[in-house]
């Protein structure tokens, strides 16, 4: 596993922020489900969001590429900042935005098709890179993925025959393969077993020497392993709130709010 | 008690299933029976003659796989602009994407003889194509039109949303997403829709009756105006109300089996595909 820096570090090299809501909120009709979220993602850091279900945690991550635009009942206010510029507005190109900031469902989903089908599934429709660098676009990204040994004689194989965890990789793959900047993890292990689950953090490591992370998890031990920072939502007046951020070592060893005390003390980090 | 009302239940549905097949089954073997005596090679290979009491059924035939192809090539492109609006487009508006579907269950009920009509005063009048074969395809695409875009909007609306958020999730456009992940995943839907559509307007007489079919005369069609076909449901409308000569009874019933068999062909052709899709479905 690759060492993670210090916390030491991370104080004394503050980053311009590449990601940044700012009094973020959500509601569906009258009923809020986000309340004045403020988060800051720095490069090459995974910020991890842990809170109990229904804290609103994924509706979050899908306000940070505006993939709640697809959910209309859904009203969004206040900022969110890519590279200090609004992405909120309506001549941002929310479909762009989502090549550079990808995501990672909780649940694998491949499309009909086979392996280098799936990995070429964004990069195709977006003409990023032009058709003479797919062969080595599927190989890089499968690589990043750390799945290219396992699939590299059977590309052409359905997608579907893959393992759950294998699925996974491939859709990090997919992803990765548009290069994004920014990864937004929506519990990306949730649905696999431990090895998988150690291979995909495994992968949030190595990414993280690339990438700005977002991972929404419900594993303290998890957290724990991959995280920088953490941020902490629970709900408060009936919508999610942040209760507490800092860095992982802080607030695993010193939670200043009940609530986190109360959720930490529920499984052993 | 309760296992007895549990078994009268199973029993009663069980009854109205079988009398459904039983029901089916009797309609297709009379007909089969009764025009088995002309039924051959000759029968389908042979034109017909002597105002349908001998000869074969050949143009019948071919006219009605020309209407039912056109029906087919005018309905499936309209359908699925029908239901990407209700399904997609109209996402954000509940209001209008309701209206849609009563519209659509409106213009099913509109009676088929009404729309042979509105095809007497718009093709053969005012366009001046006297009686024309693609009328007659263009009626019947219409006619079937609200089957083939229920059929797929009833797909559509059943496709995990998942497949949606992934592909946005790539930095896919709407269209694009139509293009790679909505219509490939709701062919299935499409060609049930086509096929329900296809055996009703393979058999309908009244949409072609005014615009389109003649009993006789008619070869192939060489253009659009004033080129009408021949067709298996109206060369069966004719000779049934000259039914009391035995000769052309058994012609009649001859037709009427040609007719079935064709459904059931046409139906059977697109098996694999239909087998296909629902394989990558349910590997997917």
């Amino acid at each position: 596993m690759l060492d993670r820096l210090s916390p030491e570090a991370l104080e004394t090299e503050p980053a311009a922020a590449v990601l940044e809501a700012r009094g973020l909120s959500v509601a569906t009709g009258r009923r809020p489900l986000l309340r004045s979220i403020d988060l800051r993602i720095e490069p090459r850091r995974v910020l991890g969001i842990l809170g109990p279900s229904g804290a609103g945690k994924t509706t979050l991550l899908r306000c940070l590429n505006r993939l709640v635009d697809l959910t209309p009942q859904l009203a969004v206010s206040g900022e969110i900042l890519l590279h200090g510029r609004s992405i909120r507005g309506r001549e941002v190109d929310a479909d762009a935005l989502r090549t550079r900031v990808g995501m990672l469902f909780q649940q694998p989903v491949v499309f009909p098709g086979s392996i280098a089908d799936n990995v070429l599934f964004g990069v195709r429709h977006t003409g990023r890179p032009p058709r003479r660098e797919w062969p080595e676009r599927i190989e890089r990204a499968l690589g990043e993925a750390a799945l290219w040994e396992e699939v590299r004689h059977r590309l052409r194989e359905p997608a579907a025959s893959l393992s759950a965890g294998q699925q996974q990789r491939l859709c990090l793959a997919r992803t990765l393969a548009g290069e994004p900047e920014i990864l937004l993890l929506d519990e990306p292990t949730s649905a696999l077993d431990a090895g998988s689950t150690a291979a995909i953090e495994e992968l949030i490591l190595r990414l993280r020497e690339r990438h700005a992370i977002v991972l929404v998890t419900h594993g303290l031990r998890q957290a724990r392993r991959v995280a920088d920072s953490i941020v902490y939502l629970a709900v408060r007046d009936g919508a999610g709130e942040v209760i507490e951020s800092g860095l992982c070592q802080d607030l695993f060893s010193r939670p200043r709010s009940p609530e986190l005390a109360r959720y930490l003390s529920r499984e052993p980090a | 008690m309760r296992r007895g009302i549990d078994r009268a239940f199973a029993a009663a549905t069980g009854i109205c299933a079988a009398a459904v097949c039983a029901l089916l089954l009797g309609i297709a073997g009379s007909i089969v029976w009764r025009g088995l005596s002309v039924l051959d090679w000759r029968f389908v290979s042979r034109l017909a003659a002597g105002a349908g009491a001998s000869g074969g059924v050949l143009y019948e035939i071919l006219g009605t796989l020309i209407l039912v192809a056109t029906a087919l090539l005018v309905s499936a492109p309209l359908a699925t602009g029908v239901a990407l609006v209700q399904a997609v487009y109209l996402e954000t508006r509940p209001r209008a994407r309701r209206w849609l579907f009563v519209a659509l269950y409106a213009a099913n009920s509109v009676p088929s003889v009404l729309l042979g009509i509105a095809g007497l005063i718009v093709f053969s009048r005012w366009l001046g194509w006297g009686k024309s074969w693609l009328a007659g395809g263009i009626l019947l695409g219409l006619m079937i039109l609200p089957t083939v875009s229920v059929a797929l909007i009833e797909r559509l609306r059943s496709l995990p949303r998942r497949y949606l958020e992934a592909a946005s999730g790539l930095g896919l456009t709407r269209s694009q997403v139509i293009w790679s992940v909505l219509l490939p995943q709701s062919l299935g839907g499409l060609v049930s829709g086509l096929l329900l559509g296809l055996a009703r307007a393979s058999g309908e007489t009244a949409p072609i009756l005014f615009a389109a079919a003649v009993f006789s005369g008619a070869g192939l069609p060489a253009g659009i105006r004033d080129s009408p076909v021949v067709a298996l449901p109206y060369h069966i409308f004719v000779l049934a109300q000259d039914s009391l000569d035995p000769t052309v009874q058994d012609h009649l019933w001859g037709a009427a089996a040609v007719l079935l068999a064709l459904v059931f062909a046409l139906s059977l052709l697109a098996l694999p595909v239909r087998l296909r899709i629902h394989e990558e479905a349910k590997s997917a």
